[in-house]
């Protein structure tokens, strides 16, 4: 990112490559909505080159990658439409008749528990996708959320509880 | 240890970021403690089930995108760059409104200036003035010479970003004398990286009113065999409107293993030339 910042902007593509498929995801597990989704990773990529000027350096690059990703999201939310929920635009199980037993469990635990993560409040959620799945330290977490590492910790516990909660509560309500 | 203490480790357990002291310290508690094994149990079951969600990947198009918007923000801070250098007219607009607004007073500062400047001229440079200028000029001479020199030596060299700095240099010269000439078209012809005959054309471009250089750019057509350096000709002979070159590219297209693309080029230039 150093090398972009003095300059040579080609480097962005490095960058690019080893972070798209991963922010990619994360806005995805966020919006629910590919679309959104691929145009807010090209948002971010586009702010990092207008204010590549301001990356100091001292913190990791992925740390302050997310805080662009994080304010892309917010404005991207501002403007948003009623979303359309994530497991709605996920394949569904066509025909349960073709697929074997366990198959259909799994598939049954994928859509539930998207649906659990898109019922969690779009803070916990955040915070949970970056512990889980953007493969951030629980102090780049706090360094990115500007809060100390205890919180973080105790909101990652929570977000895990709620989420057990809401997984329950849906299990309960589907009949196999 | 307390429940509290306990449960504020859950987060580190989860990721498995306990060190083996505070593992071993979670692990004796939850032996004796059921609520908080079972809290720790629960905890752990939908963490690890998370992993069933598998990475998405997007579609080709964002890559796409991305790629044509970092080629059009290069091309975009090129711009930027041109309009750094007229830091110079912004500079030239802000000595302007110190102009005092009425001509009299113009005239008069005008005026006053003039005469610091040649009063002081004057003292300075009278008994030093015809010394000087016979040293500049020796001095500008020297310093000709000897990038002509660099030039020739770069240009000789084997590497070939050697020989790219010999041409690029050689352009910055006013008047190049027909030894460079010569070596630029000798480059030209016979420089085995493609690239750097490339450059050779846009370098003798610059000189083409030298009297050797049409003539040498029409020529060395026949002797090009790398499409790139053919169209990069072929473009340069239409930029300066070389009428000698519709016999040389009659004879281009006239040849079986043209590449179709210089071949099309070659018609259009033929076209554009006659």
């Amino acid at each position: 990112m150093e090398e972009v910042r003095d300059g040579r902007v080609e480097k962005l593509a490095v960058l690019f490559e080893r972070h798209q498929v991963m922010l990619y995801n994360f806005f995805l597990r966020l919006t629910g909505n590919r679309n959104a989704s691929e145009d807010l990773v090209q948002e971010v990529f586009f702010r990092i080159l207008k204010y590549r000027k301001t990356y100091q350096g001292q913190s990791k690059f992925t740390v302050w990658m997310y805080q662009v990703a994080r304010n892309a999201h917010v404005d991207h939310l501002r403007k948003q439409k009623p979303e359309v929920p994530l497991d709605e635009q996920f394949t569904e199980i066509s025909s349960t008749e073709t697929l074997p037993a366990e198959k259909m469990d799994a598939e049954i635990d994928v859509a539930l528990l998207r649906r659990a993560l898109d019922q969690l409040p779009l803070k916990k959620r955040e915070i949970l996708l970056l512990s889980r799945f953007q493969e951030m330290k629980y102090k780049d977490i706090a360094e990115l959320l500007g809060c100390n590492i205890g919180s973080v910790k105790s909101a990652v516990h929570r977000a895990i509880k709620d989420l057990g909660k809401i997984y329950c509560q849906l299990q309960g309500g589907i009949t196999l | 240890m307390t429940c509290e203490k306990i449960i504020e480790q859950f987060a580190d357990h989860l990721t498995g970021d306990l060190d083996e002291k505070s593992l071993a310290e979670v692990q004796a508690h939850l032996s004796s403690c059921p609520s908080c094994r079972e809290e720790l149990e629960s905890l752990s079951a939908i963490w690890t089930k998370l992993g069933v969600l598998r990475l998405e990947l997007p579609g080709p198009a964002l890559r796409q995108r991305f790629y044509s918007m970092l080629e059009a923000f290069k091309e975009g801070l090129g711009e930027e760059e041109e309009q750094k250098a007229s830091i110079g007219e912004r500079v030239s607009a802000w000595l302007g409104n110190l102009m005092p607004r009425r001509p009299v007073y113009q005239l008069a500062l005008s005026i006053l200036f003039l005469a610091i400047g040649l009063g002081g001229g004057f003292l300075l440079t009278e008994r030093s003035r015809t010394a000087s200028k016979i040293e500049v000029a020796a001095l500008t001479q020297e310093v000709k010479d000897l990038r002509q020199t660099t030039i020739m030596s770069l240009l000789q060299q084997k590497s070939p970003s050697d020989r790219l700095m010999g041409v690029s240099w050689s352009t910055q010269l006013q008047q190049p004398d027909e030894k460079i000439i010569a070596t630029l078209l000798e480059t030209l012809n016979h420089d085995s990286n493609a690239n750097v005959r490339i450059a050779a054309a846009e370098a003798l471009y610059l000189f083409y009113d030298h009297p050797q250089v049409k003539d040498g750019l029409v020529r060395s057509l026949a002797l090009q065999t790398s499409p790139l350096v053919q169209l990069t000709l072929i473009d340069l002979l239409v930029e300066i409107r070389e009428r000698r070159a519709v016999e040389a590219l009659r004879i281009l297209i006239q040849n079986e293993k043209l590449n179709p693309r210089v071949k099309k080029r070659a018609e259009l230039g033929l076209a554009q030339l006659s």
